[in-house]
C-alpha cells in the first residue's frame, strides 16, 4: 500500500503509531468518532511607528487538541505538551463525554487520503529575510508619509504566519497541510487644526512576498491608507433616518457576511436559533441575489487546501435566485442534520473546537452599470469603506461605515464620516433592488470572530442599491 | 539550554540570565500556566466539555535601546535556546529607541494575599457540581413562559499562575482563579425572536451568583425586548444601564490610554489637565481592589499596581500608561502594561446616589439603552455611532421595546452630558459603571 506522504509529519514528535493509539485511548469509552488537530504555528511581526521600526517578534504556537463526538456531545481536551503520556492523558480526559460506552475500534492508517496540495507562491516570507520584509515596511511608511504634510502619524505592521497542520481521525483519515498567510497593513492619522481623522489600507492573503511586487505595492498600500485620512478632513456628519443606501462594490460584502453568512452556519440552523432555520428552499430576498461562499479562490485569505478538520473544501451556493439553497457546514452539524460536508469546519488554533465558520463570502455580480445605479438615487447615502458589523440570531445586524459620500440628484457630493447601518437581514435583502456589474472583493485583512474564535475570511460584491435603510448619523 | 525544569520560576530565571547571555542588555520573561475547564449546556444535554491546561512564555528583549519580543508554547530546550537567540539578533536590526527599557526595580508594599485573587474552592470543583450548575440555570429559564429557544447555559473555571522575572531583578509571581456562569435565550416565534443574556463572573465561586438569580435575569432581559417598535429619529434622554455604561468606559479606556495618546489616535491626547467631563464625573483605574476581577499585585512589567485617579470631578487628571508610553509622554507609569501594549486593571466610573428608577420616573420621553450592536467607536474622534436595543419611556413609564435604531454623537458630549450617575456600580466587568443618564443623545430611527 502506499504511504500517503505527509509533507510536514517530522517537524511533530508524535509519528502516525502514536496517533492511532492516542485515537483509539479518545474512544475507549465509547463516542462514534475522534480526531486529533496537531499544529505548529509560526509568526513574525515587523512593526514601524514614529519613525522608527520599533520592534519585532516571533511566536510560536504549538500544541494538540483531541475532540471525541458522541451523539451531539463533543468533549475536547488541548495540551502544548506534545509528550505521547501526556498526549494521552488529554485523550482520556476528552473521552470522558462518552462515558458508559464501549470502546470502539479505530480505523487503522492510511487510507489514502491527501492530494497535491499546494499555494501558488513563488517567495514564500518564511524564508526570506527580516531586512527584506523592513524595507517593505519603510516603503509602506515612507509613502505614506509623502503624500501631505497633514499626515501626522503613521503606523505599519509586516506579519507573516506558516500553520503546519497535521490531522488525524478515527476514520481513518489523516492529512497535512501548510498554510502561508502574510498582511501588510497601514493605519495613518491626518491633522487640520484641531480636527484629527484616521485612514487604513492594506493587502495579503495566501501570498508569498511577490505579491508586494506584482498585486499591491507597499507604496499603493502606504498612500491609499493616508488618502483615506486626508479625504475625512473634508467630510461631513452623515445623515440620520431612512432613506436609499448605495453600497460601494468589494469593501461592503461584509454587509453579506453579517446580515446573510452567519445565519446561514449549520450550527445556528441546527439549533434552530438563526432565523434561517425554516427557510431552507425558500425566497428570502431579490431574485437577484446569488450568494456564494468559497474557500477555494487561489491567494485569497479565507481559503484553504483542506478545513481544519481535514475536508476538502467546496465552492458553497447559499442563495440562488433569491432562495436560500445551502448552508456553511462542519463535520457535526452534517453528521447530526444527515447533510453532505463543505469543508467549512475552522478553527483558531489547537485549543478551540471546530465550529462551521465562512471564508471567501460574495454576492454574485447583477446586470446594472453601477453608475446607472448612482444616477438612480434622488437623496440618499454612498456606503463606500467599512470597519466592520456584528449580527445576532434574529436576524437583526448592524455595520459601521468608516466614510462615505452624500448622494444628491444622482451624483456624490460631500464625503461623509462615520455612520451606522442597521437592519433586518430577510428585510433589507428584499429591498435590494439593483445588483451592479461590478464585483470586487476587499481588502485581504479581514478577520471574523465567532464563540470567541478568530479565523481569517475576505467577503466582496458588486455595487449594491438598497432600496430604503435606517442610517445613524447626525440631525 | 541547561534548564531549570523543576519550577515556573526556574524556567523564567533562566530564559532571562539566557538571554543575557547572548548578549542582550536587558530582558524580561514571562511564564503562564492555565487549567481550564468549560462545560456549554443547551435544551437539557451536555453541548462541549473542554478540559486543559497549557503553558507559554513571552520574552522581551533590549539590546543598544533595541527591542524585541517573542512568544512560545513549545518549552522544549532547543526551540527556546533558537527562540532567545532569533530575539537577540533580531532585536538588532530594530532602530534603536531612547524610550525603551525595562522599569527600575521597586520594592512592593502590596500584600498579595489581601488581594484575594485566589480560591482553592475552584479547582477544587468536580465536573459533575459544575455540568450541574449549568444544567439547573438553564432548567430553570426553559420553565418560564415565552421563552421559545435557548443559546445555552455556560460554567467555566480557570486557574492561572504567572510569574514575571527580569534583568533589573524583579522575580515575583501569583495564582488567580475565574469561574463564570452564563445563560443566552431566545423569545418569540422564528421570525420576530428577541435575544438576550445574563453572566455572572468572579474569581471567587461563592461570589458568583446562583443558578436561579443568572436564569430570572437572562429570562427577564429576554422577554423584555419581545415585540419591537421603530421610533422616529430624535435627540431624547438615554440611561445607559450598567453594562452599557461599562461599554461606553470601555471606549473611554481606549482613549485615555497612554499608547493611543502618543500616537495621536485619541481625542483627549491634547487635554491632559483640562475639564473634559461634568463635575459629577470620576473616574479611577484601580489594581488593588480585593478579590476583583481586574486586580493584581503588579503589571506585565513588574510595576507595583496602584490606584490612579483618571478623571477628577470632569478634570482629566492622568492617562494610564506602560512604562513606554509613560517616558514618550514624559510621566510616570501607572501599573497599566498588559503585554507590549496597555490594558485596564479595575477601570470604572465612581458611583453616584441616584436610583435608576427615580431616572426612569424623572424622564417624560426617553430611551433605556440595553445592549448595543456593532463596532462604531472612534477614538481618534471619540464618536460614537452604534446600533442599539432599548425599551421606550413615556412619561416615566416604561412603554414597549425598540429596536433596529442607532444612537450616535460623541464621548466628550456624553461626560459632560450626564446628568444623573446610579448607585448601582457591581464590579460586574474589570470595566464597569453604574446607570446613568444622559442628555439629548441621538436616536435614529425612521
Amino acid at each position: 500500500m502506499n504511504e500517503p506522504k505527509l509533507t510536514h509529519e517530522k517537524i511533530f514528535p508524535l509519528g502516525r503509531d502514536d496517533l492511532e493509539s492516542v485515537l483509539t485511548a479518545a474512544l475507549s469509552r465509547g463516542g462514534e468518532f475522534a480526531d486529533i488537530f496537531l499544529e505548529r504555528r509560526v509568526n513574525h511581526v515587523v512593526n514601524m511607528e514614529e519613525d522608527i521600526i520599533k520592534e519585532t517578534s516571533e511566536s510560536i504556537s504549538s500544541g494538540l487538541g483531541i475532540r471525541v463526538i458522541s451523539g451531539d456531545m463533543t468533549g475536547y481536551g488541548y495540551t502544548n505538551d506534545l509528550s505521547l503520556a501526556r498526549v494521552k492523558k488529554v485523550a482520556h480526559t476528552a473521552a470522558a463525554v462518552a462515558e458508559g460506552g464501549k470502546g470502539r475500534q479505530v480505523a487503522s492508517f492510511p487510507s489514502l487520503f491527501p492530494k497535491a496540495y499546494s499555494y501558488p507562491i513563488s517567495r514564500p516570507a518564511e524564508k526570506a529575510r527580516l531586512e527584506e520584509k523592513i524595507s517593505l515596511v519603510k516603503r509602506t511608511y515612507q509613502a505614506a508619509q509623502r503624500v501631505d504634510p497633514k499626515i501626522k502619524k503613521v503606523k505599519v505592521v509586516f506579519l507573516d504566519q506558516s500553520q503546519y497542520m497535521i490531522i488525524a481521525d478515527s476514520e481513518g483519515h489523516i492529512v497535512s497541510d501548510r498554510r502561508p498567510l502574510v498582511k501588510l497593513t497601514c493605519s495613518s492619522i491626518s491633522e487640520q487644526g484641531k480636527r484629527r481623522e484616521a485612514g487604513f489600507f492594506g493587502g495579503g492573503g495566501r501570498v508569498g512576498l511577490e505579491y508586494f511586487s506584482q498585486d499591491l505595492t507597499p507604496e499603493k498600500i502606504g498612500q491609499e491608507a493616508a488618502q483615506e485620512s486626508l479625504h475625512l478632513l473634508e467630510a461631513v456628519d452623515p445623515p440620520a433616518g431612512e432613506m436609499p443606501v448605495v453600497l460601494a462594490p468589494g469593501h461592503s460584502g461584509v454587509l453579506i457576511h453579517e446580515a446573510v453568512g452567519h445565519l446561514l452556519e449549520a450550527d445556528f440552523i441546527r439549533k434552530k436559533t438563526s432565523v434561517f432555520w425554516d427557510k431552507m428552499g425558500k425566497e428570502v430576498g431579490s431574485h437577484q441575489l446569488n450568494i456564494y461562499d468559497d474557500p477555494t479562490i487561489p491567494t485569497f485569505r479565507g481559503s484553504y487546501n483542506i478545513d481544519d478538520e481535514g475536508t476538502v473544501p467546496k465552492p458553497t451556493p447559499l442563495i440562488q435566485g433569491g432562495k436560500m439553497v445551502g448552508l456553511i457546514q462542519d463535520k457535526l452539524s452534517a453528521r447530526l442534520m444527515g447533510m453532505p460536508l463543505t469543508g467549512h469546519g475552522r478553527r483558531q488554533d489547537y485549543t478551540c473546537i471546530p465550529l462551521p465558520r465562512m471564508s471567501n463570502t460574495y454576492v454574485d455580480r447583477g446586470e446594472y452599470d453601477p453608475e446607472e445605479i448612482v444616477r438612480s438615487v434622488k437623496s440618499g447615502f454612498y456606503a463606500h469603506k467599512f470597519q466592520g458589523g456584528q449580527v445576532e440570531d434574529s436576524g437583526k445586524f448592524t455595520f459601521s461605515v468608516s466614510s462615505g459620500f452624500l448622494i444628491e440628484d444622482g451624483r456624490l457630493t460631500a464625503p461623509v464620516r462615520q455612520a451606522t447601518l442597521i437592519g433586518s437581514n430577510i428585510d433589507i435583502l428584499t429591498k435590494i433592488d439593483k445588483l451592479g456589474s461590478d464585483l470586487e472583493f476587499g481588502l485581504q485583512t479581514g478577520t471574523c470572530g465567532k464563540g470567541g474564535q478568530s479565523v481569517p475570511v475576505n467577503d466582496g460584491c458588486p455595487t449594491i442599491k438598497i432600496r430604503n435603510m435606517t442610517v445613524g448619523g447626525r440631525l | 539550554m541547561e534548564r531549570n525544569q523543576t519550577s515556573l520560576r526556574g524556567l523564567a530565571e533562566d530564559l532571562v540570565s539566557y538571554g543575557q547571555k547572548f548578549g542582550a542588555d536587558e530582558v524580561e520573561a514571562t511564564v503562564f500556566e492555565t487549567a481550564e475547564f468549560s462545560v456549554d449546556v443547551r435544551l437539557g444535554r451536555i453541548e462541549d466539555l473542554v478540559e486543559a491546561g497549557s503553558k507559554y512564555i513571552g520574552l522581551k528583549v533590549i539590546k543598544g535601546k533595541k527591542t524585541a519580543y517573542a512568544t512560545s508554547s513549545d518549552l522544549s530546550a532547543d526551540t527556546l535556546e533558537r527562540l532567545v537567540k532569533n530575539a537577540v539578533r533580531r532585536a538588532s536590526c530594530a532602530h534603536p529607541d531612547e524610550f525603551s527599557g525595562l522599569p527600575s526595580l521597586q520594592k512592593s508594599e502590596t500584600d498579595i494575599q489581601e488581594l484575594r485573587l485566589y480560591d482553592p474552592a475552584v479547582p477544587e470543583m468536580g465536573p459533575d457540581q459544575k455540568i450541574s450548575l449549568a444544567m439547573e440555570t438553564e432548567r430553570i429559564a426553559l420553565a418560564e413562559k415565552g421563552i421559545t429557544n435557548s443559546h445555552g447555559a455556560s460554567f467555566e473555571t480557570k486557574a492561572v499562575n504567572t510569574i514575571l522575572a527580569n534583568s533589573n531583578g524583579f522575580l515575583d509571581g501569583y495564582e488567580e482563579t475565574f469561574c463564570s456562569l452564563s445563560l443566552g435565550l431566545q423569545a418569540g416565534e422564528t421570525d420576530t425572536r428577541a435575544e438576550g443574556y445574563w453572566f455572572s463572573a468572579q474569581r471567587h465561586f461563592e461570589d458568583v451568583e446562583a443558578p436561579e438569580e443568572v436564569a430570572k435575569k437572562a429570562v427577564a432581559r429576554t422577554l423584555r425586548q419581545l415585540g419591537p417598535k421603530k421610533i422616529k429619529t430624535q435627540f431624547v434622554p438615554v440611561l445607559f444601564e450598567p453594562m452599557m455604561t461599562s461599554w461606553l468606559l470601555g471606549f473611554l479606556f481606549a482613549c485615555v490610554s497612554g499608547i493611543a495618546v502618543y500616537r495621536k489616535a485619541s481625542f483627549l491626547a491634547d487635554s491632559l489637565g483640562e475639564r473634559i467631563a461634568g463635575e459629577n464625573i470620576t473616574v479611577v483605574d484601580d489594581g488593588l481592589l480585593p478579590g476583583k476581577l481586574g486586580t493584581r499585585p503588579f503589571d506585565s512589567e513588574g510595576v507595583s499596581t496602584q490606584k490612579t485617579t483618571v478623571i477628577q470631578k470632569g478634570e482629566l487628571l492622568s492617562f494610564l500608561c506602560n512604562t513606554y508610553a509613560a517616558r514618550k509622554l514624559g510621566l510616570a507609569s501607572t501599573a497599566n502594561a498588559d503585554g507590549p501594549g496597555v490594558g485596564p486593571n479595575n477601570f470604572y466610573l465612581q458611583a453616584g446616589k441616584d436610583r435608576s428608577t427615580e431616572m426612569i420616573r424623572s424622564m417624560d420621553k426617553g430611551l433605556i439603552l440595553t445592549r448595543t450592536i456593532g463596532h462604531g467607536l472612534n477614538p481618534i474622534t471619540g464618536d460614537i455611532s452604534c446600533g442599539a436595543f432599548g425599551l421606550w419611556i413615556e412619561n416615566g413609564e416604561i412603554c414597549y421595546p425598540v429596536s433596529e435604531i442607532t444612537i450616535s454623537g460623541n464621548l466628550g458630549e456624553f461626560l459632560t452630558n450626564i446628568a444623573a450617575i446610579g448607585n448601582d456600580l457591581d464590579f460586574r466587568t474589570s470595566v464597569c459603571g453604574p446607570s446613568v443618564l444622559i442628555k439629548d443623545v441621538l436616536v435614529s430611527g425612521e
